[in-house]
């Protein structure tokens, strides 16, 4: 089932374009469709990528509602991705190879994205990891995007197995230093390729100019100024080279700590309140220094709390909210949900879903996230203060806070392009360590912790319950996460702004984020939907918490007084917490499951309406449009993505090929004794009979 | 507007009301509300009601507040806004006084029941229904008025004394002032033999006929008067074969396949009757339908029992009243705990894999449940959900819900808990949760929306259509005079049907415009139907080997979604003891544990080349795709219920309707002044900015 892989990757001809599309355009398949269907299979290689090892005869199991088949095929570690090449390409339809990722094949596991790997030795599994003294029968790879593959080993050359399960274990789970990492020899091979997209407008805040532009765009540069004096990483390293700053604040104070006890300004609010960030100062034991510490923190403050600043309320992300630990034992139970090597242990789980799911925590934790936001929100928009937000790096927490306040605050954010100069600025040059965080090193398991992924499920939330007020959709967050494991992005490579500066030379592949391909602009209706879609809600009856501190009070009412109104999808923007309202990703965690899939059902089924009615409409217009001018108009050709499959599956756009004659689930004894008998012929025409139908 | 439903939180209520309600709120002033006569009220009774206490009061939970006055009759308590037209206030301001479950004065909140402490001033009173909704009037001065307090206590004591809705009649026709007796029902009741015969055609069931045995109700009054019997079998074996079956419910078709395969259903056999040869084998044949393939579907196996139905909506039900205890990081293992979405699950799952029985070859499916009135309902109709195109239409829907529910004598009236009885279960209320799933499942496949299964929720206990309101098709007809020689029974209550009113044709809940506004009736299409792929692609394919002589070549028993082959159809045949029954589930050697790990789950490898065939849904019931139905029972809640997408289809169809207008209004002369026209406030999407944002994506998505 490679092939599509290899046809998204243009059968090896073609070198792939530099900028991540997910889902190439029918019209490129079309033209490659032959080649391939005459061709034998064949890795495709990106520039800079080589094959390390490869194992032939491997079986790899086909997860299609359990049953326990497989396909032939030659399983391939490079250094960039495992994959697979099967045999079995008779299945190919050209329906489903209209949207495929043009990196990744359907077969391919990036070697970031692996998460564990598991061998079976005589049915018992066992995690994989260091050196072997034995070898597995088969297989199995959790994927960090909760893909789980399944290849049996038993027919393959015993060197061969030797040599592919530890170049994939080496490969895959040895630590690694920064400058092996794959992106480096692709950017080194694909340089050439770099094209700066004119569409893409995305902010880098990577200049001085791009702060000043977001100062004056949020109205801040009233009290805030853009500093250049981190310029060349002078003075601190965890900082961006360019960052904004309350404009009284002395420039030689950024020194000090190294930029640590500095109020980095974040986003200003319509009404002149701002939200700010800073990194605690080293914690010390000699009281000397902490009592220069306290000094200098008293500056700070003074220059802050003085008008025409606001009011500052400080929020210690660090004590009084999660930890990473927390976040880090949530995921790792959450996920285990969505990791499903056979079905039979998919439906006992199943049985308890709710519970296990309640017990996993993560959805909790998004509440809290998502209260926390919306606190922040009211100190600003009701009460007017100023929030600075206090963690230890000011890298993890912080990120997440302030970027969900200014999502739902800033309408901007909400637009794509406005999203991503918000991951850019928060995330990227806000010192995230994307490559602690994920462990793309796998030096230290610890420091592992899903801090973006929190914060994209967050951000889902927010675009499930309000979608008219999102230009993207949720099928853009699930791509933009499975980015993370991509190595050809620069983007979540690095620790930090100073970290990928110095080891990429270039600027290259700067951002990953680009629209996904079935995203149906739903923010075409924001002007409009406002009397589509009311939020028609009254006053509440029973308080949620029933809290007599009177922060929880402020929250109370303020959170009351916004969702009795009807919601303006271009103003603040809250989401519920309830206990009901806060869902599961489904796309994200259940895409790969092939028994979630719903043949001709779900979300698509809509959208695809939606897409068609679209269609009309602008056809329509056109119309008119030609009938005023009275002239022929080029004829603008629609997109016509979902136009002849009517009956798409729930999970499109990814787990396609997984299932495309649905059986019907029946774990019958009964059906072997049924094909005991002597009608069987007959039968057999009444199945293709009823097929035709 | 909705009262139940906190009015707003209903997407359904016309926004063209608000400014109405907005009026009602100035013109407050100059008119008193408390001056209200309560003769007027009266007036606008339906017929026997009696106006008890009523209270001016200010309904809250909404924004705006509505005032108007709380009224408590015989049946009901309704809040009429003031300003509101009776016909309004009828069609909207429904609840019955057996829906209360608590009353509370609000300051001190207190749980009212019949014996509590009668000494308190009530300043506000909320209103649990059963049906989820909430009522919440605050009374004017604070509850000072003697008013205030009489209207709390008469609610109190109905709330004791209810069970008296299930005596009323209805609103027939002429009662109702609807005009003429003329008007022909919305959907056919199935009440005479030419409905069924309409209907047996339309199914292309050949090999079946009317049966008119029941005609008198003679052979079992939970039956309807007709039903369907295969066309071999004369009518006195029907009578004697359906003996032998649990209250007399025997085999009979509930629906075909246009593929060939029969779907029947049939009661418990009943085994204390021992049947001759001829009748088992007339039993046989019937339940044979001409199939030489037959599965049995023991229907209540793996669904659960109606006392577990009851009790998980009892439990479900606390669970959503607004002031449930639940905390936030607990409330999914408390959904978990009411066990309401298993069953959901359950039912899903096994009308799944009867559909697939149904569809994957010809053969006779025949659903068994003891009772016959309860699972095999919910089943047969969700089979047909699932499997027929036509019943995924609102004319279909209703037809079906007709048939295989009202018709088919499931006893709503005992179910909804209308008799006081033990055996109160929502079984249909669970049902419609399962459409509910389907339709979120399957967004494009069903022509009426979620609003009209939230209209059919809340209609089980409106008592102004039998519908609803009765056990038995018999005493559904006996109510409503079709039945006059029968008439001679003495029926308890003042609604006697005065003689010679066989025009007084009874309303039933199909006429929707009896209680909701066009504007209403209008949301109860889906916009987001497509009914491309639907009705027209399903032909249905002639079955040459439709009619097998002899007995059946296999017969199986499908159960715990397994089939297991069967003895025989019958449990008396070779021994007619009782202990037959036990000896009937024993299947033939049973095959090994081994070869079951060995053997490829699913259907045989040819099926899987197989495309599904077109208009099966196969529903997905995982845990993650088995939801809460929040806009139905969280509707007592705050939280607000969005549209979502659904809405944005509606928005753009508004918009393909207003754009095909403007084309055809400009067909015949294009004038310059057009121009203006195009660019008027009603465009909502800019014709450039759609193309360019079209093109854009285009380009992004090949950049």
């Amino acid at each position: 089932m490679l092939g599509k892989g290899v046809v998204g990757g243009g059968g090896g001809t073609k070198a792939p374009k530099p900028s991540f599309v997910s889902y190439v355009r029918p019209e490129e398949i079309h033209t490659n469709e032959k080649e391939v269907t005459e061709k034998e299979v064949t890795l495709h290689l990106l520039p800079g990528e080589q094959l390390l090892c490869e194992a032939s005869t491997v079986l790899k199991y086909v997860q299609e509602d359990s049953c326990q088949h497989g396909v032939y095929g030659r399983l391939v570690c490079t250094d960039f991705k495992i994959a697979f090449l099967g045999d079995d390409e008779s299945a190919l339809d050209n329906d489903e190879t209209q949207f495929k990722n043009k990196v990744i094949g359907e077969n391919d596991i990036t070697l970031h994205c692996v998460d564990q790997i598991y061998g079976v030795f005589d049915e018992k599994k066992k995690t994989l990891f260091g050196q072997l003294k034995k070898y597995p029968e088969k297989l199995i790879i959790h994927c960090k995007d909760l893909r789980v593959f399944q290849f049996c080993l038993r027919y393959t050359k015993e060197e061969e197995v030797k040599r592919i399960v530890s170049g994939i274990i080496h490969h895959t789970q040895a630590p690694k230093l920064l400058k092996r990492l794959f992106l480096f020899s692709y950017a080194t091979a694909a340089q050439n390729n770099t094209v700066t997209d004119p569409k893409n407008h995305t902010v880098m805040f990577d200049t001085l100019k791009d702060w000043c532009w977001e100062l004056e765009r949020t109205k801040g540069n009233m009290k805030y100024k853009a500093v250049s004096v981190n310029e060349g990483y002078k003075v601190c390293e965890r900082l961006p080279a360019y960052f904004v700053v309350p404009t009284p604040l002395p420039e030689e104070n950024v020194q000090r700590f190294q930029g640590h006890g500095i109020p980095i300004w974040c986003w200003s609010c319509h009404n002149g309140s701002a939200l700010l960030k800073m990194s605690a100062l080293p914690k010390e034991q000699d009281d000397g220094i902490l009592q220069i510490q306290k000094s200098f923190l008293d500056g700070i403050y003074k220059t802050i709390h003085r008008p025409p600043y606001e009011v500052v309320k400080t929020e210690d992300l660090s004590s009084n909210f999660l930890s990473l630990q927390e976040i880090q034992t949530a995921y790792s139970k959450f996920k285990q949900l969505f990791l499903i090597d056979n079905s039979t242990e998919f439906w006992d789980t199943d049985i308890k879903w709710f519970s296990l799911l309640e017990s996993s925590s993560w959805l909790d934790i998004i509440r809290r996230c998502l209260k926390k936001a919306i606190e922040i929100t009211e100190c600003m928009e009701a009460q007017n203060m100023n929030v600075l937000l206090l963690e230890e790096n000011a890298s993890d927490l912080c990120c997440l806070i302030s970027s969900l306040v200014q999502l739902m605050m800033d309408p901007h954010c909400r637009t794509r392009i406005g999203f991503q100069s918000l991951i850019q600025k928060e995330w990227v040059m806000g010192g995230h360590c994307f490559l602690d965080r994920c462990n793309h090193l796998r030096q230290n398991d610890k420091e592992e912790v899903p801090v973006f992924l929190l914060f994209l499920d967050c951000v889902w939330q927010l675009v499930h319950q309000h979608p008219p007020a999102f230009e993207f959709t949720e099928t853009y967050l699930t791509v933009l996460s499975d980015s993370l494991y991509i190595p050809i992005f620069s983007t979540f490579f690095f620790n930090s702004p100073h970290q990928k500066d110095t080891n990429m030379h270039q600027r290259q592949l700067s951002l990953p984020l680009t629209q996904s391909k079935s995203s149906p602009k739903r923010g075409f209706f924001r002007e409009e939907t406002d009397h589509l879609i009311k939020n028609l809600l009254g006053k509440r009856i029973s308080k949620l918490i029933n809290s007599s501190d009177e922060l929880q009070d402020n929250f109370r009412e303020f959170y009351d007084s916004w969702h009795s109104k009807s919601t303006d999808y271009h103003g603040l923007l809250l989401p519920h917490i309830e206990g009901p309202e806060i869902k599961v990703w489904a796309q994200r965690y259940l895409r790969w499951i092939p028994e979630a899939q719903i043949l001709g059902g779900g979300q698509v089924a809509t959208m695809s309406k939606l897409l068609e009615m679209m269609e009309e409409v602008q056809s329509l217009q056109e119309k008119i449009d030609e009938r005023h001018h009275s002239q022929q108009a080029p004829q603008a050709e629609g997109p016509c993505l979902l136009r002849n499959s009517a009956r798409l599956s729930s999970l499109f756009p990814f787990a396609l090929l997984q299932r495309h004659s649905s059986k019907p689930v029946l774990p019958t004894s009964g059906w072997k004794a049924l094909g005991d008998e002597d009608d069987l012929a007959k039968r057999e025409d009444e199945f293709v009979d009823l097929g035709d139908v | 507007m909705w009262w139940g439903g906190r009015g707003q939180s209903f997407n359904i209520a016309p926004q063209k009301e608000e400014p109405e309600m907005g009026s009602v709120q100035e013109n407050r002033m100059p008119e008193p509300r408390s001056r209200q006569p309560s003769s007027c009220l009266a007036s606008r009774c339906l017929p026997g009601e009696q106006i008890l206490a009523w209270a001016p009061g200010v309904r809250k939970g909404l924004e705006p507040e509505l005032s108007g006055t709380l009224i408590c009759t015989n049946f009901r308590v309704t809040f009429q806004p003031c300003g509101w037209q009776w016909n309004q206030t009828l069609v909207h301001g429904y609840t019955v006084l057996y829906l209360l479950t608590s009353v509370s004065g609000l300051s001190r909140v207190q749980l009212l029941r019949p014996g509590s402490l009668h000494k308190f001033i009530p300043e506000e009173i909320l209103i649990h229904g059963r049906d989820f909704r909430l009522l919440r009037v605050g009374f004017e001065a604070g509850g000072l008025e003697p008013q205030a307090f009489q209207v709390t206590m008469a609610i109190v004591q109905a709330r004791a004394q209810s069970n008296q809705a299930q005596q009323y009649s209805g609103i027939t026709l002429s009662k109702a002032g609807q005009g003429s007796g003329s008007r022909k029902p919305p959907i056919p009741l199935m009440e005479t033999a030419e409905d069924w015969e309409t209907e047996r055609k339309k199914q292309a069931a050949r090999g079946w006929r009317v049966s008119t045995v029941n005609e008198r109700f003679d052979v079992a009054t939970s039956l309807p008067r007709y039903f369907w019997v295969p066309n071999r079998i004369l009518d006195s074996e029907v009578r004697r074969a359906y003996g032998h079956f649990h209250q007399g419910r025997g085999p009979r078709l509930s629906w075909h396949h246009p593929g060939g395969s029969d779907l029947l259903r049939c009661g418990g056999f009943y085994t204390a009757s021992d049947p001759n040869k001829e009748d088992i084998r007339a039993v046989e044949l019937m339940l044979q339908a001409g199939h030489s393939d037959v599965v049995l579907v023991d229907t209540m196996d793996e669904l659960p029992s109606l006392a577990d139905v009851q009790l998980a909506h009892l439990r479900l039900r606390a669970l959503c009243l607004p002031d449930s205890s639940v905390a936030e990081d607990k409330w999914l293992s408390a959904l978990e705990g009411t066990r309401w979405l298993d069953y959901v699950r359950a039912c899903l799952r096994k009308a799944s894999d009867i559909s697939v029985l149904v569809t994957s070859r010809v053969r006779s499916v025949i659903l068994q449940e003891r009772g016959d009135r309860d699972l095999n309902g919910l089943l047969s109709s969700l089979v047909q959900l699932l499997s027929a195109p036509e019943a995924r239409t609102l004319f279909g829907f209703q037809s079906l819900v007709q048939r295989e529910w009202v018709a088919a004598g499931h006893p709503f009236l005992t179910r909804l808990g209308g008799t006081g009885a033990s055996e109160e279960a929502p079984v249909f209320l669970l049902f419609l949760d399962c459409v509910w799933q389907l339709l979120q499942q399957f967004p494009a496949d069903f022509e009426f929306s979620e609003f009209f299964l939230l209209a059919l929720h809340d209609s089980v206990r409106v008592p102004d259509t039998l519908t609803f309101l009765r056990n038995t098709p018999w005493e559904r007809g006996k109510q409503s005079g079709q039945l006059n020689s029968y008439t001679q029974v003495y029926t308890p209550g003042y609604s006697q049907p005065p003689a010679g009113n066989s025009f007084n044709l009874q309303l039933s809940v199909w006429d929707w415009d009896l209680r909701y506004s066009n504007a209403q009736i209008l949301q109860f299409q889906n916009p987001g139907y497509d009914p491309e792929h639907c009705p027209d692609s399903w032909l249905p394919r002639p079955q040459p080997s439709f009619m097998v002589p002899g007995p059946p070549s296999s017969v199986w028993l499908f159960s715990r979604g397994a089939l297991t082959p069967l003895n025989q159809l019958c449990p008396w045949r070779d021994s007619p003891s009782l202990l037959a029954v036990s000896s009937r589930w024993l299947p033939r050697p049973a095959i090994s544990s081994e070869s079951l790990a060995d053997q490829e789950w699913g259907l045989p490898s040819h099926w899987g080349a197989c495309p599904l065939p077109p208009g099966l849904l196969l529903p997905g019931y995982l845990g993650p795709q088995i939801r809460l139905w929040r806009r139905c029972y969280l509707r007592g809640r705050p939280e607000v219920q969005m549209g979502l997408s659904a809405l944005t289809v509606s928005g753009l169809q508004d918009e393909l309707s207003h754009l095909q207008e403007l084309l055809r209004k400009w067909t015949p002369r294009i004038s310059p002044e057009d121009h203006s026209k195009k660019r008027d406030p009603h465009t909502i999407l800019n014709p450039t900015e759609i193309a360019g944002i079209l093109k854009g994506r285009a380009e992004g998505d090949l950049g």
